[in-house]
């Protein structure tokens, strides 16, 4: 074989391996034009049938056709991936043949080039221009520098300048909102329920007692009101109403008058009236006006209702839906907690909720959406059941998970986050308490190990005590000047608020879920072990026992000078509060009970298993 | 034949499409809908095992000793090509580029800013051994053991010359993107060198469409001019080039006394091969040590200059983390976060954190880059200045001699000259 035949052969060789590079190269191309016009991953007709599959969630033989076009996408992208992966390797085997056949082709056509002669000249002026070229190089890249200097502004330094100095960024505001304001989406709209027409009663807008906000000046009588931020209700107000999980500020006492002693869920007495609750959940009703609260969950969709508390009618229902963050799946929990274990809140202005989702949204009266967020999702084995506490335009969430011990103050009306804090605390089921301690409130919270009390303004800790130990279910209590904090495998301490220092330490009845509640000078414990002990609020001294038919969830409430505690079967037993054990009364529900009742002038509402009752007389 | 190299690079620009399916993600999702279907539990592969990483050290010293070997004694350019062949399928196709040499700088430059970051023995081997065989035989790694250079070394098939002024305007380029890759790598920001790496999206058989796009142009141009990545880009070779100057043992073209044939002067793709001096360039030269020494005592200006310029541009270059972009972005666009597309934006607020948190931790990155800016454009502004001062420094040269910094040990040289080693 002489050299023009080698030459010839790797010629025809580049010339065989060019045409089958380009030959594969367009059925890729064709492939690529192919899919980029009917994309498995976007297709269109998968997408309405899953749109028309949320309007008809029980459509089995929709759900069929899903799946058959789900797999029929499923098999034209992996088809793609191979189409693609089987060409790729084709085209780099031909390009290599061709690289080769090419190499050996300019290698045989290769002449020994005539060495070049002396260019004295060259090397100089290659050495000017790379002056110049490095200098004008090096000039460029100090624009490019300046020029990217000058097009990108700095929010984070003038963030981070808001936050040292709020009340410049109070202007700031909205520019930093990372809450939705818009109105939601159409699946998030209140359902209203038809011929129930709303009768609430307006709180009181402007309490002549509330106190001007800190750093906000009094409104002078000739300014107009600001018509977005409606003022908050007052003490006295709020006492009027049952807007926490235990009552006002979270405490277990109610300041209502005329309740029902009597009642039987059997035979109807003094039953006014019992409705079956939609959504199924362990959270408490709340109440305000003329408007009941109470929430519901499931895997698939969590909800709050709100009924007419006088009559029972459903007024309206909102869905905590469409929630950015919110997880695809919920997280697992156990049966005796569920996703909607925690209870919501309300200030007469909007009714605020969580759920073991992590969603936490806030509804106007009306059921209207005002903001919504996701917590991120809680690291917790049996759900989270954290209830939600307010006061004044803050919204406390207490969120400790197995990753750490968190609170959040959210403002009721954005739901951005005024403080975050992660405390020396494990995860717990407790719920946060306000404690008015010498003119300003608390945030009284319990966890594992500690019971601290949070200023509420910065979140900053006031006071700990390193009492708690196990699964912490109940929340604080207060009442005459202290907290009262108890787990069952730990202990119950009294603590004064003002200094932190432990009052005093009883072991002997301590409760598993139920909280404590302070009344008239005596702190109630019912337990798991079916007993209500009652202890001297200043000493601890046991002053009575009482054996009962069954376990207790629910919290003791204390009312005038009685307190309510219904056990897991349905009966409410009611005590006066003295150093003697008196019964007034026991009265059987029929249902199970693992959730507090909600008090008003002359009604109890208790939430049973599937049923919503009121009673009164 | 012509119509070949004209068609060649149409054919490789069709290639692009293979890499369509970066337009979709590598994951299917999944369904909408509760099935029922219970996911498999998703394994994630084991990683290598520590004696396995350690073979591949061994291998790279094994490459490098035996490359080493053939440039200084055997000086066989066919057994140096076949290396190469052997370590591109090794330490490319085979290994998909990675752990590479290249890429080895930024976990390096992240252990020195960060005392928690752990780099393993290995990476410090990849880092070290390729730089300490420069300072002893040249760039023996670039000839037959770095999968970059192999593959574009393979595809030289019709080289120019490219102009000793570009060359050299160019060749500061890879000590402004090694200041950048240690910037980004130490701020824990990115690798960047790893991320815009052109050839491991064809190592892998897969990359991002961009990606695969740079690749394929690296070597359509690397066809014509030789090795445009290692030349003019390549962070990790600008570190060779400086070892390399100072290299004990370098490739020679001549076994023996040149005969100053001028065979071997066109022989080198690379432009790496330096005339003898001229009696004209040393006496201009000495007739320029005036602008020399203004050009050197230039050189703390510079490196002033551009360390107040680069810092002033941080803001701008810490966008490149995640953090401070998504800190900017949620400040300057809260409504963002109505945006469910937005991967981004969704994750954070999917997790534990709060804005204030972001924004204080991206002041924080802020601050690093700040500071970090200033040595990186102060370390340009030294490369510069050295650059400028270099155009007035002349080595006395007799033969035909390989420039230290610029040769890779390629050997191609050696096979022009007609000097035999017996004639030494």
């Amino acid at each position: 074989m002489n050299l023009s035949d080698k030459i010839k052969i790797a010629k025809q060789t580049a010339m065989v391996a060019g045409a089958f590079c380009l030959l594969i190269s367009l059925l890729l191309l064709l492939h690529f034009l192919q899919m980029r016009s009917a994309d498995p991953l976007d297709s269109q007709v998968l997408e309405t049938l899953v749109e028309r599959l949320a309007m008809e969630p029980g459509n089995e033989q929709l759900k069929n056709e899903i799946r058959q076009f789900d797999l029929l996408a499923r098999k034209a992208y992996f088809t793609s991936l191979w189409q693609v992966r089987t060409g790729g390797f084709l085209l780099l085997f031909a390009a290599i043949i061709l690289v080769a056949a090419l190499r050996i082709y300019f290698a045989l056509i290769a002449r020994i080039e005539e060495p070049p002669g002396e260019e004295e000249t060259a090397e100089l002026t290659g050495r000017v221009l790379s002056r110049r070229w490095i200098m004008g190089g090096t000039a460029i890249l100090v624009i490019l520098a300046l020029a990217a200097s000058l097009t990108v502004s700095d929010p984070i330094e003038r963030y981070l300048a808001d936050i040292a100095y709020p009340e410049k960024a109070e202007e700031q505001v909205e520019r930093i909102t990372i809450t939705d304001p818009e109105a939601p989406p159409a699946e998030d709209t209140p359902v209203p329920i038809p011929d129930t027409p709303a009768t609430g009663e307006e709180p009181d807008r402007q309490p002549a007692d509330t106190p001007a906000e800190p750093g906000r000046p009094d409104p002078k009588p000739d300014e107009p009101a600001e018509p977005l931020k409606p003022s908050f209700p007052d003490q006295t107000t709020i006492r009027q109403n049952h807007n926490a999980i235990r009552g006002p500020w979270s405490q277990g006492v109610v300041y209502h008058e005329n309740l029902p002693l009597e009642w039987d869920g059997a035979s109807g007495k003094n039953i006014i009236w019992k409705v079956p609750i939609p959504l199924h959940a362990y959270s408490s009703p709340v109440t305000w006006g003329d408007r009941l609260f109470v929430t519901g969950a499931s895997e698939r969709e969590r909800k709050v209702f709100c009924f007419d508390r006088h009559t029972g009618d459903l007024l309206w229902e909102a869905s905590a839906a469409n929630i950015p963050g919110s997880p695809a799946t919920p997280p697992e929990t156990t049966p005796d907690t569920g996703l909607g274990a925690p209870s919501a809140t309300t200030d007469g202005i909007g009714v605020y909720a969580i759920f073991g989702t992590g969603d936490i949204i806030a509804l106007d009266m009306d059921g209207n959406r005002m903001w919504a967020r996701n917590l991120g999702v809680p690291d917790n084995h049996y759900g989270h059941s954290s209830s939600l506490v307010s006061h004044k335009e803050k919204l406390f969430v207490q969120y400790d998970d197995r990753n750490r011990g968190r609170i959040l103050c959210l403002n009721v009306h954005t739901g951005e986050t005024i403080w975050d804090i992660t405390r020396d605390s494990d995860i717990s089921w407790a719920s946060p308490i306000l404690a008015d301690v010498d003119g300003n409130y608390q945030l009284v919270v319990k966890g594992n190990p500690i019971v601290a009390g949070y200023d509420i303004k910065t979140g900053g800790e006031l006071w700990t005590v390193n009492a708690m130990s196990g699964e912490v279910g109940p929340s604080p209590g207060f009442g005459g000047g202290l907290v009262y904090a108890a787990n069952e495998y730990a202990t119950m301490v009294a603590i004064d608020p003002a200094s932190g220092a432990v009052v005093w330490q009883d072991n002997f009845y301590l409760p598993e879920v139920a909280s404590p509640v302070y009344g008239n000078g005596y702190v109630f414990i019912a337990t798991t072990y079916a007993v209500l002990a009652c202890l001297d609020a200043k000493t601890g001294e046991l002053l009575w026992e009482y054996d009962t038919d069954d376990i207790f969830y629910s919290s003791p409430m204390v009312a005038g000078n009685r307190v309510y505690v219904t056990d897991t079967s349905g009966n409410t037993y009611i005590f006066e509060t003295g150093s003697e054990p008196i019964l007034i009364g026991k009265n059987a529900l029929g249902e199970e009970v693992y959730t507090t009742p909600a008090f008003a002038d002359g009604r109890i509402y208790i939430r049973g298993e599937k049923h919503l009752y009121c009673i009164g007389i | 034949m012509k119509h070949i190299t004209i068609i060649l690079p149409v054919l490789l620009l069709l290639a692009i499409a293979i890499t369509d399916q970066s337009h979709a993600q590598q994951r299917f999702p999944a369904p909408e809908f509760e099935s029922g279907y219970e996911y498999p539990e998703v394994a994630a592969p084991e990683p290598r095992t520590l004696a396995l990483e350690y073979v591949d050290v061994m291998v790279l010293l094994g490459f490098m000793l035996l490359t080493s070997w053939l440039v200084i004694r055997k000086r066989s350019r066919q057994w140096i090509l076949w290396l190469s062949v052997l370590a591109l399928l090794y330490f490319g196709f085979w290994k998909g580029g990675c752990i590479c040499a290249v890429g080895s700088l930024q976990n390096m430059a992240l252990s020195f800013s960060d005392p928690s970051y752990a780099v393993s023995y290995t990476v410090i081997a990849f880092f070290m051994l390729p730089l300490a065989f420069s300072l002893a035989f040249g760039r023996v790694f670039c000839a037959s053991a770095c999968p970059l250079g192999v593959i574009q070394d393979l595809v030289v098939i019709n080289p120019v010359r490219v102009p000793v002024w570009i060359q050299r305007s160019l060749g500061i380029f890879p000590f402004v993107y090694l200041a950048l890759a240690v910037l980004y790598a130490a701020t824990g920001t990115d690798f960047i060198i790893c991320r815009y790496d052109p050839f491991v999206g064809i190592f892998r058989m897969g990359a991002e469409f961009h990606l695969v796009i740079l690749g394929i142009s690296f070597l359509l141009i690397g066809m014509f001019v030789a090795r445009p990545y290692c030349r003019f880009v390549c962070p990790y070779g600008a570190l060779l080039k400086v070892t390399s100057m100072f290299s004990k043992y370098h490739l020679s073209i001549t076994p023996a006394q040149c005969i100053q044939c001028k065979l071997c002067s066109g022989s080198c793709p690379f432009g790496a091969i330096e005339k003898p001096t001229t009696g004209k360039l040393m006496d201009d030269m000495k007739g320029r040590s005036g602008k020399f020494l203004l050009y050197a005592a230039l050189i703390p200006l510079l490196v002033l200059v551009g360390g107040l310029t680069l810092s002033s541009a941080h803001v701008f270059l810490a966008k490149a983390h995640p953090d401070v972009y998504l800190a900017h972005l949620l400040i300057e666009e809260p409504a963002i976060i109505n945006d469910p597309d937005n991967l981004d934006v969704q994750t954070f607020l999917a997790s534990d954190r709060t804005l204030e948190e972001l924004v204080v931790s991206a002041g924080e990155i802020q601050a690093t880059f700040r500071t970090g800016t200033r040595y990186a454009g102060a370390f340009i502004g030294l490369v510069a200045g050295l650059f400028l001062v270099s155009q007035y420094v002349v080595r006395r040269r007799t033969d035909y001699e390989p420039n230290r910094g610029d040769c890779y040990s390629c050997g191609r040289c050696i096979r022009y000259c007609p000097v035999q080693k017996q004639d030494a």
